[in-house]
């Protein structure tokens, strides 16, 4: 099979892997060598979908002895299938390295024979990019689940981020769809990557020579809509995965619709406005010290489609508003609707040197539109006075013709539509290319 | 009313800004020659570009400013933009008045200003490092074409010195006739033009098939957004892609 054949298979079959970010890794360049990771990551083209492509992400095989319900590559699937070569994989990502197409590579593969057997392949794989080829630039590389802990170490060595896909938000969600994968054996390899961080870590303090192990952190992904589990027990997952492990990110992937199946829900296009709500509320776990039992709880465990989860909060906690731009905190700027992390920074250093005008506020980029129901400047409230929480909730949705299309059709959806209310334009490019 | 004319170049804005404190005159606005309209109204004070004067003002920012006041004002610069002379030579005024802190005196105009050119050109120089597209020429060069909006060639130049140190390479501003050539860990900036076919290696060919088949097909068919796709990379950055963006439609 020729090289273009099985690029061909074998990009496809990884494109649903959304991580798309190269950042968090500093890897200098050796002498003799080519290429660094560089810090923010770089987005090389935007596909047609819209989405940052930074790293050539490609799958190492996709035969697989596994059945996962929700895979395109799954073992009793019709499709074509294809195995890379080490050296192949090599000189691709070293020529459009080279080239400027790519940051580096994000490897992945299907279960080949069984997971240990798998893992070896990517472990030479990324040895030879490293020892031989002499590449510097970024690899991410999955984990394969249930592959030793001494293969998964070995590999770290070589690699700037490692991921293990937690798929699905609970272990019944695995059983039905994922029968031959279990949380124990995707749960005890983060915990092993975590350990061996920061063990790593320790060592460099003492050492500055000792070696490198995934420095840029692990990550992991989840499927949406594939299974019944609700937003509030997807994000207490998420925040316990940040606490537990530190991870650098989860991503949310909301489930394309690759076959039918009576265990798999019926649905027509993928849900994406509630994979943008998640990764909405994710941000205000990570960015804005929000916690995932403020924004949901049991009587109300999914985050609403129509507005921001963000709004939705400040709507709950009215007696909290309005704050007064001049003297409110850090913490308390990041929570009001329209303020993002630039605006609250540029508020705060500029008041240092003069009170802020209503004017100025607008030139730092807060949503006026929504802010203004939430603040007083100088003193002065600038938002429609006696008015209820229904009429606000109201004024903060989207204009109502975006947001017939969006529920109409669950596409329509630009990213930068969606984000203004809540982010800024810079915090928007930072979601997309996993900046920061 | 007095405008203050330099020649283009960023020594000739230090320098005008250098008379401008000697000879106690406060002009209403600074203009690089190739955007000035005669106007009767109007008395031009045409500045000599002068290396030394400029030197003495570049470090007069660094010591009584700040080292990123200095990076500001460059950055400003190369927006090319009409009135960034003006804001740069307000915003290092009002500089050697406060200090670093003129940077937080973000409700000042010119310092709003001149935050928001540097802004706009380092977003630009962000974007083109990973727009930049090399091609392999016979003669084990890699050559890169761009036709950025701002001069960034300077900014993105050092990010490639430290990305490919062991292979040759020139990254060619075509619209501005400037190129920077690149071999064994050292890189000058010198005007250049060039014309006609590249004389491509052989292998290149087969590299560039791979990656437009590949770009092609990492899109989600389900998910097709050529909208969002043209806000993050705009039309006219397509120009020297290797790749072709925007020939899918949804099904
Ligand atoms: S193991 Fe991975 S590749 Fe194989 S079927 Fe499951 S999800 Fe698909």
């Amino acid at each position: 099979m020729d090289l273009h054949t099985k690029l061909k298979i074998l990009g496809a079959a990884a494109k649903y892997d959304v991580s798309c970010s190269s950042s968090g890794s500093s890897r200098r360049n050796r002498p003799g060598g080519l290429g660094n990771a560089s810090l923010p990551g770089i987005c090389h083209s935007w596909s047609d979908d819209g989405r940052c492509i930074s790293l050539l992400k490609i799958l190492f095989t996709n035969r697989c002895a596994f059945n996962c319900l929700y895979c395109v590559n799954r073992a009793t699937a019709d499709v074509p299938r294809a195995t890379f070569t080490p050296d192949e994989v090599a000189q691709l990502t070293i020529n459009f390295y080279k080239r400027n197409y790519i940051e580096g590579l994000f490897l992945s593969s299907a279960v080949y024979k069984n997971p240990n057997y798998t893992m070896e392949l990517l472990i030479t794989t990324v040895r030879k990019l490293r020892n031989e080829y002499h590449f510097n630039g970024y690899i991410h590389l999955k984990a394969i689940p249930g592959a030793d802990p001494l293969l998964i170490a070995e590999a770290g060595k070589y690699v700037d981020r490692m991921s293990v896909n937690i798929e699905l938000p609970s272990s019944q969600g695995l059983q039905l769809l994922a029968p031959q994968k279990n949380r124990d054996a995707i749960i005890k390899p983060m915990g092993f990557i975590h350990s061996k961080i920061l063990q790593a870590r320790e060592e460099r303090k003492l050492y500055k020579n000792a070696p490198l192990f995934v420095p840029a952190g692990q990550t992991t992904q989840l499927i949406v809509g594939a299974t019944p589990d609700n937003d509030l027990r997807i994000l207490r997952l998420s925040e316990s995965l940040y606490k537990r492990f530190s991870l650098k990110r989860v991503y949310y992937s909301a489930y394309v619709p690759v076959t039918q199946h009576p265990n798999l829900p019926a649905i027509a296009s993928p849900p994406l406005m509630r994979e943008h709500r998640l990764y909405q509320a994710d941000w205000l776990l990570r960015f804005y010290g929000f916690k995932a039992d403020e924004l949901l709880d049991e009587n109300q465990p999914l985050l609403d489609i129509e507005i921001d989860p963000k709004s939705a909060w400040a709507l709950r906690n009215l007696h909290l508003f309005p704050v007064e731009v001049n003297r409110a905190d850090y913490e308390m700027l990041l929570r009001v609707p329209g303020i993002g992390v630039r605006s609250a920074k540029r508020i705060i250093a500029a008041r240092r040197y003069s009170s802020i005008d209503f004017e100025t506020l607008k030139r730092f980029g807060v949503v006026l539109k929504r802010a203004r129901h939430f603040i007083t400047c100088r003193g002065k409230f600038y938002g429609e006075r006696n008015i209820n929480e229904s009429a606000l909730y109201q004024m903060l949705k989207p204009a109502s013709t975006q947001q017939k299309a969006i529920s109409s059709t669950g596409e329509q959806l630009t990213f930068s539509s969606l984000y203004p209310h809540v982010f800024q334009p810079e915090d928007v490019y930072t979601v997309i290319t996993g900046e920061m | 009313m007095v405008y203050y004319i330099y020649d283009g170049s960023f020594e000739g804005l230090l320098t005008a800004i250098y008379e401008a404190y000697y000879r106690r005159e406060t002009p209403e606005k600074i203009l690089s020659s190739d955007n000035v309209q005669n106007s009767l109204f109007i008395k031009y004070v045409h500045i000599n570009t002068d290396q030394e004067k400029a030197q003495r003002v570049y470090d007069a920012i660094v010591q009584k400013i700040s080292p990123s006041a200095a990076k500001n004002a460059l950055y400003a610069f190369l927006s090319e933009a009409q009135d960034a002379g003006t804001a740069i030579y307000r915003y290092l005024k009002l500089g050697w008045k406060m200090g670093k802190s003129v940077d937080l005196a973000l409700a000042e105009p010119h310092v709003f200003r001149v935050h928001a050119l540097r802004k706009k050109v380092s977003q630009e120089a962000g974007k083109m490092l990973g727009l930049v597209r090399f091609q392999l020429l016979k003669s084990g060069v890699y050559y890169a074409p761009i036709e950025p909006d701002f001069n960034i060639l300077g900014i993105i130049a050092p990010h490639f010195k430290r990305r490919m140190p062991n292979q040759d390479w020139i990254i060619h501003d075509v619209k501005r006739k400037l190129a920077a050539f690149y071999s064994q860990g050292q890189y000058a900036i010198v005007p250049f033009e060039f014309k006609g076919a590249l004389p491509l290696d052989d292998e290149e060919f087969d590299y560039q098939t791979l990656w437009k088949e590949y770009f092609q097909n990492i899109a989600i068919k389900s998910r097709i957004n050529l909208r969002l796709q043209r806000q993050f990379m705009p039309v006219r950055y397509w120009k020297y892609l290797i790749e072709t963006p925007g020939t899918q439609a949804k099904p």
